[in-house]
Parts: structure tokens; C-alpha cells; sequence
């Protein structure tokens, strides 16, 4: 039977990244043969999930190299896939996992599809291209396994009541893979993520009245938690956040999945620097407002009772 | 120093030059924008035109205290006009030193005062010792016209005896004689040169609309060394920009009336000048003007002379051109020095890149919108576009690139569409094929991009056929009309408020007055002061307002949005914002609406007014405004 | 310090992107430009040899008309431009096009390479990684800033999480994140120098590559219209907070 490996990376406190256990789902929808190495300290903790949602074995590399020499899990992959064959191998569209599968790639010579958002066969994935316009179906050939990076959330995770048998790999790294060494960490709240990276960008326009307005949606990307605080000239302007949070014709331009815009009437100077988010989302008093017309949902109100409360229902579904 | 700068080509209208020399210098019109300096002045200019002849005069009288000039020795007219004239000077300077000490206007700041006190002295010692001399003559019987000085007269009286003694006279007419040599030897390295050089440079400075600048000429294919890419050195100015630079007075009238300047910026155009002048002195070695040659490497002019700031904080409103009484085009020198850093070293905001990025991609606006969105604003409207072969229509509007993307300068178009098909014109837009005038490339300095743009749009003009074009954004207007001829256009370019003036006019438009309130109407640089439209706008308003009222500074004398010179593009640093300060003196009339008549000026006048929150007054365009009063009710 | 930029021949974003009827993007005719995601690499690169010496090479793979891209960044500032461009690397893939480049690479070897962290068309973001792992060279992604100590490298990586510092040695590949520097807008006499400055075509036989090596793996078998968006809509504040909380599930980030 052919079989299906899902690479799990787990982070450095430890957890398993999410989208694991959603490909896990996916790869027994199309064998019941299915492994996932995972890699990363922690990793023999995140096995007992891993078989939960449908891993028949998982190898586990818990290793701090993993994090330590980034990208250095491709090696790892590299030995077992060649000791197991198998035919398909899904990732995790991380940026720790794109290089892995880079890596991988350039190893095992087969090929190697970004963006996935589905998978139909053991050879054939589907994506969406145009700025989601368009769905394509992607036949993939050459030798196996076939790489295939998921987006993440593609999938529902569903559990199905398994135990996975657990195989420690002791790997020795080859010296390529331990040229690049981490020698400092800083960790930078999710507020201040770098705009550009952000999937959800929230500015905030002269709606907001001042910085204290800024700092309900200081709250609100909190609690989102992949969200970044950007900003309107007329709010730079006016000296209520710094220039660096400036979106714009003459600031950052964002490309982010979810944009929302706080108070922002939708001045073209602003407008050209945000175009390019996927949804865009306003809540403005005015419903004339130029910003309404291009949001593929405007909510009219009263910013100071929306957002709180907006930050109160996403930290309850995020609890639940 | 002149021989080594670039050389001017021949004068074009002789006769338009000659009428502005006898206006300018001796009729003095500049200085009399300022009343009182300008009384002051020509006082001063007036007398010691009339007293050339003395100095003759005392020459010769320093030979023989007898002998008179041939015919004017003779004349009493003459001795009346030097007697009235002489006092008229200082009278002149009596006011200059009140001006100077007791009125201190903050004009002066940075020019060389003690300098300007010396000069004055100078003047009055000059004078002085002409009307004592003349008073000394009259005591010895020497004045022939002792009736017609009636000045000196008194004096002489008023000396008695004193004024007997032939020494004394001796004494005033060498001292006056001397006192004028050691001037004519002070000047050339005074900031008083300006006598000298003011009716040239008058004579030189430009006979074309003050909003056209100057053609570079780029061609890529001619050896590197011959392409010129602006002033990077001081031999890369003209001889006219070198002329203006030593016939700068340091009176300061441009930095009074300079947006940048009143807003807190380094940038004053007559620190800019006196700067760029006290560099190019100090390289005259350098440029073969005299001294040691070779021991002074040329410098850059920026940053050497001038910060690189200053260079970017104009807003090419021209206020300071407007002002300067001698002709002085600070704007064109401006933008030369942003030519040199832009295209030769890609030295400029950083933020202004994005503009500059759009406006030479694809879709070629300054925003990088795609062309087919040109025309998104009239959806729902029936507007003729102009396909390739299409029969041009008797008036092609000409929508903008603000016009045709910015939401708010929309509603402008919207209603400029409405009101032309509503009163029968035959009009259409050229849609995606319309580009971007190259406006803000050129004013930011890439004379190149703006070549570009305006040869292809001449040709995308010139096949539609068209003829006849409305415009509805000043800078479009501007450039349209006054630098397009430079690249073949043979176009009648109106702006939007003159043709609906003119349609108002004929009564195919019929508003009904007191529709909006009152109104206060910010004039745009590039529609007013660079190209002399005041009235148009004035005229819309007024048959829909029910009361309009004038800014203290307005028509030619208008104070900036804040968003020429490419402004628009960059960030704004200073004390205050232009665009805060100019919505505050409107608001200060007490208008309901600030009418405007250019996108650049409604988008940084309506940004102003939602930064000043409730009771700002409301920013519209004229036709937005003459188009609610044309609604049928 | 010898520098390749890999720099992507793109259909320019403004314009609108197109299949043919082999569901190909249609790369050729039409406007293209250099990939703006791959100047920041060149910034970053052209900053490097004006500290420490040595020459900027631009590397690009594409259609003839990808010599656009080749000029721009020559006019930015590079020394010199190769264009590999053959009518069988038409629907390369992301492992094709990282042989090509590695093939390039071992042809005229650097002391770094620098790329974009993915193409704004494709926006694959492997193909970096696999040319370096391919050379048997260090690779280091997702690069804010890169400092150079005693002849090897110290970067700054863009993490999830926030940043780390990371040491790398000589030679090595990074890829380099939008934003992390600001690219310079060629000047005049850039555009004019550029037309001076040498650039290779090489086909795929100057390199030494077997048409076979490049074959594409991954063939496009149906396209569909995704359906169209739900289109703009105006609530007020009681739906409106609940809405956003769906959407935000629905993107996928909560």
C-alpha cells in the first residue's frame, strides 16, 4: 500500500504545530498507511496526537538541532525516506518547513509543490492562483515521493482514536546541515510582528481620536494573536503612532489575509499600500465612507464599542 | 565665473522683455507689492537715477569750483529735480532705517544687517554731502539756481555763517566725490550689486508662463558626457542662474511669503540663494573665474552649499518668484538641483519612490493603479471613451490621474462629467489611454520620465485628432498647456472652471445662486499664480454662492496646499503643516465651504479639514459645487 | 565579495495574468518587469560590495524578454547579468529552474547568492533553498539584515516568532524578506550605464544540462473559476461582530 508521511514540526515551547495533525486527517483520507516524522524538541510528547488523528508510526527526531540549525530536519527526512519510500510527502506551508522541503527537494530530486490547498490523489493536488480567482488542479509525476507543501487550515483535524508505535531517530547531521547555527533569539510580541509578514494587518485612521484608540487594537491583535497594528497617514500625521506603521503610497505595503480597517475613510494614498489583502474588512461610522466600497465587509458603527467587544468574541471562540 | 557657466540661448520677444524692464525697474511694479518698502525703495532708485549727473558734476567741480556741466549745469529744472530728489533719498532711507529698526520684520532673518546698515549709511552720506555742498554753494554764490533748491536753500540759511566758509565747500564736494568712489569699489562684493545687475537679470529671466520649466532634452543615445542631468556643480548653471544668484538683495519678500519657510522647514529661498551665491563665490577659482585655478575642487552643490532637505521642502508654488523684485526664479533652480540628484545619483525621499515606480510601470499613474480603472468613475454615467480611430470630439477632458483614482477627486470628475453632457458639449476621455502628465517626475526632478510621458501622450493626443482640451486638475492644466508645446502639442487647453464659466455664461448652464452658502475660494498655484486664472473660479462661485469671501492671501498672492513640487508624494516635516495652515485662514473667514479647483489641493485641504474634526468647513471643487446648484430642483 | 542575485522575470501585478491554453502562465508578449521581491536581495547585495568590494552578478531565468529584468538591475547598481533562456525550460518547475541556477552557480561561483524569499507570481519560495542545498552550500531564509564579521556571515532571521541572530559561513545562499531594506530607484545614469554592461544568454546546452534534467514534474490538468467572492456588504455593529469572527475563521488565522 503506498504510504503517505506528514513531516510534524514542533516548536521551540515545545508544541506541535497545528497543521500536523490536520495533513494526519488528510493523508488517511487517501491510505491507511500513514507515518509523520516528528521533529523538534518535544517531539516523543507530540506522538500521542499525532496517532490520535492517524498516524500509524511516527519517527521522532527531539532534537534542539532542530531549531538550533534551521532548516537541518531535512537531512533526517532525507535518511528515512530513503530507507521507507514513500509516495507522498506532505509539509506543513510554514517558512521552517519551505526549507525543508527545499532541501529535501534538491536531495531526493522529485518534485515539490507549494500552496496546496487540497489534495485529490497521491499525485494530485489542487491550489489557487490569481489571488484565489482560480483553482487549479496540478498533476504531480517524476520520481517519489512527491513533496507537497499545505497551507495550513486547509483541513479540518479530526481525531480518530489511534496510538501510533514510536521510533526514536538518533541522527547524526551532516556537516552542510550544521554550517548555520542560531546564536541569539528575540522574540517579538505578535503586535509587533513586522507588518509586511503579518496575516492580519488592523490599522488604525484618524477614526481612533488618538493613541489610546491605538491601544484597543493593540488588544484586538492580541488576542487574534498572527496579527500586526499598522496605521493611516492621517494617524501618523496627526503623531499618534511612529512612521514605521505608516501603510501607504508613502509607507509599507501590506499583503496580508485579513485587513482591517479601524476608522480609515479610505484616502487613496492609504488604499494604494493595502490593495493587495485578501479580505478586506472596515468599520467606520460612516457608511459612505470610501474604504465601505472596496471592503468585502463593512460594519457601520461606533469603533469604541465594536472593537472591544470584537476582542471579547475572539478570545472567547479562541478559548473554546 | 559668468564665461564658465552654461550659456543662455537667444532672447526670445524682445519686445515683451523690453515692456517688463521699463514696468519692472523703472516703473519699480515688483517692489510695490509692499507699499511702504516699495515707496521706500523707489525713492531711492528714482533719486540716484536723477542724480547720475552729479557725480559729474562734482567732478568737475573738484577741478574748478566755477565751472558748470554743459546744458544740465544750466538748467533750473535740473537743480530742482536733484534738490527734490536728493531729499526724496533720504527720506527713503529714513524709512528703510525705520523698517529695519523699529518694524524689524522677521523677512530679514538670515540676511547680512550690519551689511544693509553700512549701505544705508553709505546712501545717506552720499546724499547728505550733496544737498551740504549745494547748500555751501548757495552761501558762496556759487549755485547758479539758488531759487530752485529750495532744500539746500534751507540748509544753507539754516548753517548761516558756518556755511560761508569756502573750505567747507571744498571739504563736502571731496568727501561727496570720495564717498562715491569708495561705493562704486565696495559694490562688486556687496550684496548691493544688484544696482548693476537687477535690469539684466530682469532682462534675462524668462518670458514663458512661470509654471513652465525649462526642457532638458535627454537622449539616451548622445556620448554621456553631453547629456546634461540639472545643476550638480556650479559650472552646471546657466549664466542667468548665476546672475541671480549676485542680484540678490536679501530682502527677504520670498522667504516672508515661502509655505515651507512659514511652516518651520530649513528651506527659505533667500537663505537658498545667498547660499548657492557665497558657494559659487568661494569656487570661482575652481571655475575659472580669476584667482589661483586649480587649488578649489568643485563641490556639489548639494549638499556643499545647500541640505539636501531644502532642496526637497519646495512646493514650486512660485510665491517667492512672484514676490522677488528682481526677477529672481528661485523654482527653476530648485528643480534643477533635484534633476542632478535624481537622475544622476537617485538621491531623493525615499518615499517618494513608490510615485516615481508607478508613474514609470506599466500602468503609469503615480499611485500604480491599473489603467483599466481610469474608468471607474463613470460607472453609471454615459461618457464617450475615445477608441483608437474613433472622430475626436470637440472638447476632450482630460480627467487626471487624481481624477480618475483618488475617491474623493472623483466626485469632482463625476460632476464636471454631469454638468458637460448636461449643457450639450461634445466632449469624451481617452479612458486607459490617458497617462499621467508627468507632472510630479518632472517637479521631483526626473526630467527624463516626464519626457517620456509627455512625447507618447503628444502622440496619443495627436492621433485622437483632439484640439481641444479640459482639464480639471491645475497640474495637468499646467503642464498641458504650458510644457506640451515644447514636445509638438498644438492644443487650446482650458481648465475645468473656465469652460463651465464659459458655459454659464452662454446660459447653457443655469445654477441657481445662494445653493451652498458662503464660500471662501483657495486659488491653486499652478491654475492662479503660474498661469494667471483667477477669475473663472471666482466667476462659477458667484452665481451659486450666497456670499463669497477672499482669504487675506489669495489670487496671486495664495498660499500653498502643501502638495506641489511633488510634495504630495513625500512626508511632511517642520513645525506645522502647509495644508493645516491654509484651512485655518480659510476657516478664518467664517466660509461654510472651501471651494478648490485642483484634486491636489481638495485631497490636502479635505485632509486638514477631517484633522480638524467638527466645525471644519467643508472642501469642495467648483464644479462640485456649481453642479449641486445646477440640480434640477 | 563576488554576488549572483537571482532576479525573476515577472507579468507585472497591475496587468492581468493570463493562461494559455495549455494552462501556462503567458509569460511572453505582454508587460513584465523585474520581480519586485528579488530587489531587496540586490539592495542588500549591491549595499555589500560597496563595504567590501567585488562585483554583483544578476542571475536570471526566463523568456528572451526577461532581459527586462537582467537591465533593471543592472541599472540598479549590478555589474554584470546572465540570462539563461531556452525554448524547453518553457513550464519549468521549481526543480528545473534550481538545477538551472545551481548549473550557473558552478559555472561562475560566488562568495554569496542572494534571492527573494518567493516570487510574487508563483510565490513557490523553494527554489533558493534547493540551488543551495544542490551546491552543498549553507542557506539561511527569511534574512532582515546581514552583517559580515571575520569573513563569515551574521544575519538576522525573520521568525515566526519574532527574530534570530544567525551565524553562517562562507560561501552561503540567503533569501531575503520584502521590507528589509529599501531598493534604489535607478538613476539616469544607471539606465544609461546599464546598456554597457557585459550580459550572457546561455541556453541549456551552454550549461551542460540535459534537456531530460529539466523536464517539467508537475503538469496543470484543470483549471476552474473560484466562486466568486461573496462581494462587499454593509452590516451594522450587532452583526457586524460576529461576521468579522466568522471571517477571520473562515481566512484561516484564528
Amino acid at each position: 500500500m503506498a504510504s503517505v508521511w506528514v513531516v510534524a514540526p514542533v516548536d521551540r515551547s515545545g508544541a506541535l504545530h497545528p497543521a500536523s495533525l490536520e495533513l494526519c486527517t488528510k493523508a488517511r483520507s487517501l491510505t491507511e498507511d500513514v507515518a509523520v516524522v516528528a521533529v523538534g524538541p518535544g517531539a516523543a510528547e507530540a506522538a500521542g496526537p499525532l496517532g490520535d488523528h492517524g498516524a500509524r508510526r511516527v519517527w521522532v527526531w527531539d532534537d534542539t538541532a532542530a531549531h538550533d540549525h534551521p532548516g537541518s530536519a531535512a537531512a533526517v527526512v532525507a535518511d528515512l525516506v530513503a530507507e521507507h519510500r514513500p509516495s507522498l510527502l506532505l509539509l506543513p506551508m510554514t517558512y521552517d518547513m519551505r526549507d525543508v522541503a527545499g532541501r529535501l527537494q534538491a536531495r531526493l530530486g522529485s518534485t515539490l509543490m507549494s500552496n496546496a490547498t487540497d489534495l485529490l490523489d497521491l499525485d494530485r493536488a489542487r491550489t489557487e492562483i490569481f489571488g484565489g480567482t482560480k483553482i487549479v488542479d496540478v498533476a504531480l509525476e517524476g520520481p517519489e515521493p512527491r513533496i507537497v507543501l499545505v497551507r495550513p487550515r486547509s483541513f479540518e483535524a479530526e481525531p480518530v482514536g489511534g496510538t501510533a508505535e514510536v521510533v526514536e531517530c538518533s541522527s547524526d547531521l551532516p556537516e552542510l546541515a550544521r554550517a548555520v547555527r542560531v546564536s541569539g533569539r528575540r522574540a517579538e510580541a505578535a503586535a509587533a510582528a513586522k507588518l509586511e509578514d503579518a496575516r492580519v494587518v488592523i490599522a488604525g485612521g484618524r477614526g481612533l481620536g488618538g493613541p489610546e484608540g491605538f491601544a484597543l487594537l493593540e488588544e484586538l491583535a492580541g488576542a487574534i494573536g498572527t496579527a500586526a497594528v499598522g496605521a493611516s497617514r492621517a494617524a501618523v500625521d496627526a503623531g499618534w503612532v511612529p512612521y514605521s506603521l505608516q501603510i501607504g503610497q508613502t509607507g509599507k505595503t501590506v499583503k496580508p489575509d485579513v485587513y482591517l480597517a479601524v476608522g480609515i475613510s479610505g484616502a487613496l494614498q492609504h488604499v494604494v499600500g493595502m490593495k493587495g489583502a485578501k479580505r478586506i474588512v472596515a468599520i467606520n461610522k460612516d457608511a459612505e465612507a470610501p474604504i465601505m466600497r472596496m471592503a468585502d465587509l463593512g460594519v457601520v458603527g461606533d469603533l469604541f464599542e465594536i472593537v472591544p467587544r470584537l476582542t471579547e468574541e475572539i478570545r472567547r471562540r479562541t478559548a473554546s | 565665473m559668468l564665461r564658465a557657466a552654461r550659456p543662455i540661448g537667444p532672447l526670445d520677444r524682445p519686445g515683451a522683455r523690453l515692456r517688463r524692464e521699463l514696468v519692472q525697474v523703472l516703473g519699480q511694479r515688483k517692489l510695490f507689492q509692499k507699499p511702504i518698502p516699495g515707496l521706500m525703495h523707489a525713492l531711492i532708485f528714482w533719486g540716484f537715477v536723477v542724480l547720475l549727473p552729479t557725480i559729474a558734476e562734482a567732478a568737475v567741480a573738484i577741478v574748478d569750483p566755477r565751472a558748470r556741466l554743459p546744458l544740465l549745469g544750466d538748467a533750473p529744472w535740473f537743480a530742482l529735480a536733484v534738490d527734490l530728489f536728493a531729499t526724496g533719498v533720504v527720506v527713503g532711507v529714513a524709512i528703510a532705517l525705520w523698517i529695519r529698526k523699529v518694524q524689524r520684520p522677521d523677512r530679514f532673518r538670515g540676511s547680512h544687517l550690519r551689511e544693509a546698515d553700512l549701505i544705508l549709511a553709505w546712501i545717506l552720506g552720499i546724499v547728505g554731502t550733496l544737498l551740504a555742498w549745494n547748500a555751501t554753494r548757495i552761501a558762496l554764490g556759487l549755485a547758479p539756481h539758488e531759487s530752485s533748491m529750495p532744500v539746500s536753500g534751507a540748509l544753507a540759511r539754516l548753517a548761516g555763517s558756518a556755511a560761508e566758509v569756502p573750505a567747507a565747500e571744498r571739504a563736502l564736494v571731496w568727501s561727496h566725490l570720495l564717498l562715491v568712489l569708495g561705493f562704486l569699489a565696495y559694490l562688486p562684493g556687496s550684496k548691493h550689486l544688484h544696482i548693476i545687475t537687477a535690469a539684466p537679470n530682469v532682462l534675462l529671466s524668462k518670458t514663458r508662463p512661470s509654471g513652465a520649466l525649462q526642457p532638458l532634452r535627454i537622449d539616451l543615445d548622445a556620448p554621456e558626457d553631453e547629456i546634461r542631468f540639472g545643476a550638480g556643480v556650479a559650472t552646471d548653471l546657466s549664466r542667468s542662474q548665476i546672475l541671480d544668484l549676485f542680484t540678490c538683495t536679501e530682502c527677504g519678500r520670498c522667504q516672508e511669503v515661502c509655505p515651507a519657510w512659514a511652516t518651520g522647514k530649513p528651506l527659505s529661498p533667500k537663505l537658498l540663494i545667498m547660499d548657492l551665491r557665497d558657494h559659487v563665490a568661494a569656487q570661482a577659482p575652481a571655475i575659472g573665474g580669476g584667482g589661483d585655478a586649480g587649488t578649489v575642487e568643485l563641490q556639489p552643490l548639494v549638499p556643499a552649499a545647500v541640505e539636501d532637505e531644502v532642496v526637497w521642502d519646495c512646493v514650486t508654488c512660485g510665491a517667492c518668484v512672484q514676490e522677488c523684485p528682481v526677477d529672481i526664479e528661485h523654482v527653476d533652480t530648485i528643480v534643477d538641483l533635484r534633476r542632478y540628484l535624481v537622475m544622476a545619483e537617485s538621491r531623493f525621499p525615499p518615499e517618494a519612490a513608490p510615485m516615481l515606480r508607478g508613474i514609470e510601470g506599466p500602468s503609469e499613474n503615480p499611485w500604480g493603479q491599473p489603467a483599466a480603472e481610469r474608468t471607474a468613475w463613470a460607472e453609471g454615467l454615459e461618457v464617450r471613451v475615445l477608441a483608437p480611430g474613433d472622430p475626436p470630439p470637440e472638447w476632450l477632458y482630460w480627467v487626471g490621474c487624481a481624477g480618475a483614482f483618488d475617491e474623493r477627486a472623483r466626485a469632482t470628475t463625476r460632476s464636471v462629467a454631469r454638468l458637460l453632457t448636461a449643457s450639450g458639449v461634445d466632449w469624451a476621455i481617452l479612458g486607459p489611454r490617458e497617462r499621467c502628465t508627468g507632472d510630479p517626475a518632472r517637479r521631483l526632478g526626473h526630467e527624463f520620465l516626464f519626457q517620456n510621458l509627455a512625447e507618447r501622450n503628444v502622440e496619443t493626443l495627436g492621433q485622437a485628432g483632439v484640439t481641444k482640451v479640459v482639464a480639471s486638475c491645475a497640474h495637468c492644466f499646467n503642464t498641458l498647456a504650458n510644457e506640451y508645446p515644447d514636445y509638438g502639442a498644438r492644443l487650446e487647453v482650458v481648465h475645468h472652471t473656465e469652460l463651465l464659466a464659459r458655459l454659464i455664461a452662454e446660459g447653457r448652464l443655469r445654477p441657481s445662486r445662494g445653493a451652498v452658502g458662503a464660500v471662501t475660494y483657495h486659488d491653486a498655484c499652478y491654475l492662479g499664480r503660474h498661469n494667471g486664472r483667477y477669475e473663472a473660479p471666482r466667476e462659477v462661485l458667484g452665481t451659486v454662492a450666497t456670499r463669497t469671501a477672499e482669504m487675506p492671501r489669495s489670487r496671486e498672492r495664495s498660499f500653498c496646499c502643501g502638495a506641489g513640487g511633488a510634495r504630495m508624494w513625500m512626508e511632511e516635516g517642520g513645525t506645522a503643516r502647509i495644508n493645516d495652515t491654509r484651512l485655518a485662514e480659510a476657516a478664518a473667514t467664517g466660509a461654510d465651504v472651501v471651494a478648490v479647483a485642483c484634486p491636489y489641493c481638495l485631497v490636502m485641504l479635505d485632509d486638514a479639514a477631517r484633522a480638524r474634526g467638527s466645525g471644519a468647513p467643508r472642501v469642495a471643487d467648483v464644479a462640485v459645487l456649481l453642479e449641486e446648484a445646477t440640480r434640477p430642483a | 565579495m563576488d554576488v549572483v542575485v537571482f532576479a525573476k522575470y515577472v507579468p507585472t501585478p497591475e496587468g492581468t495574468p493570463e493562461l494559455g491554453p495549455d494552462h501556462l502562465l503567458v509569460r511572453d508578449g505582454g508587460d513584465g518587469a523585474l520581480d519586485p521581491g528579488d530587489t531587496y536581495g540586490l539592495e542588500l547585495g549591491l549595499r555589500l560590495v560597496e563595504a567590501h568590494g567585488g562585483e554583483v552578478t544578476v542571475v536570471s531565468m526566463g523568456p528572451a524578454g526577461a532581459i527586462a529584468a537582467v537591465q533593471r538591475a543592472l541599472a540598479m547598481g549590478a555589474h554584470r547579468g546572465v540570462l539563461v533562456t531556452d525554448p524547453a525550460l518553457r513550464g519549468a518547475d521549481a526543480l528545473a529552474t534550481a538545477r538551472v541556477l545551481a548549473a550557473c552557480l558552478r559555472r561562475r561561483p560566488a562568495d554569496l547568492v542572494l534571492a527573494g524569499i518567493e516570487s510574487t507570481d508563483g510565490y513557490t519560495g523553494t527554489v533558493p533553498v534547493t540551488v543551495a542545498e544542490l551546491l552543498g552550500i549553507p542557506s539561511v531564509t527569511a534574512v532582515r539584515a546581514v552583517e559580515v564579521v571575520d569573513g563569515a556571515l551574521r544575519v538576522e532571521r525573520q521568525t515566526e516568532e519574532g527574530a534570530d541572530e544567525v551565524a553562517c559561513p562562507l560561501p552561503a545562499l540567503l533569501t531575503v524578506t520584502a521590507g528589509a531594506t529599501e531598493p534604489r530607484f535607478p538613476s539616469l545614469k544607471g539606465i544609461m550605464g546599464a546598456k554597457q554592461k557585459p550580459v550572457e544568454t546561455l541556453a541549456l546546452a551552454d550549461l551542460g544540462i540535459d534537456v531530460e534534467d529539466v523536464r517539467p514534474t508537475q503538469r496543470v490538468v484543470a483549471v476552474a473559476d473560484a466562486p466568486p467572492p461573496a462581494g462587499g456588504e454593509i452590516v451594522d455593529a450587532e452583526v457586524g461582530i460576529a461576521r468579522i469572527a466568522d471571517l477571520l475563521v473562515e481566512a484561516k488565522v484564528l
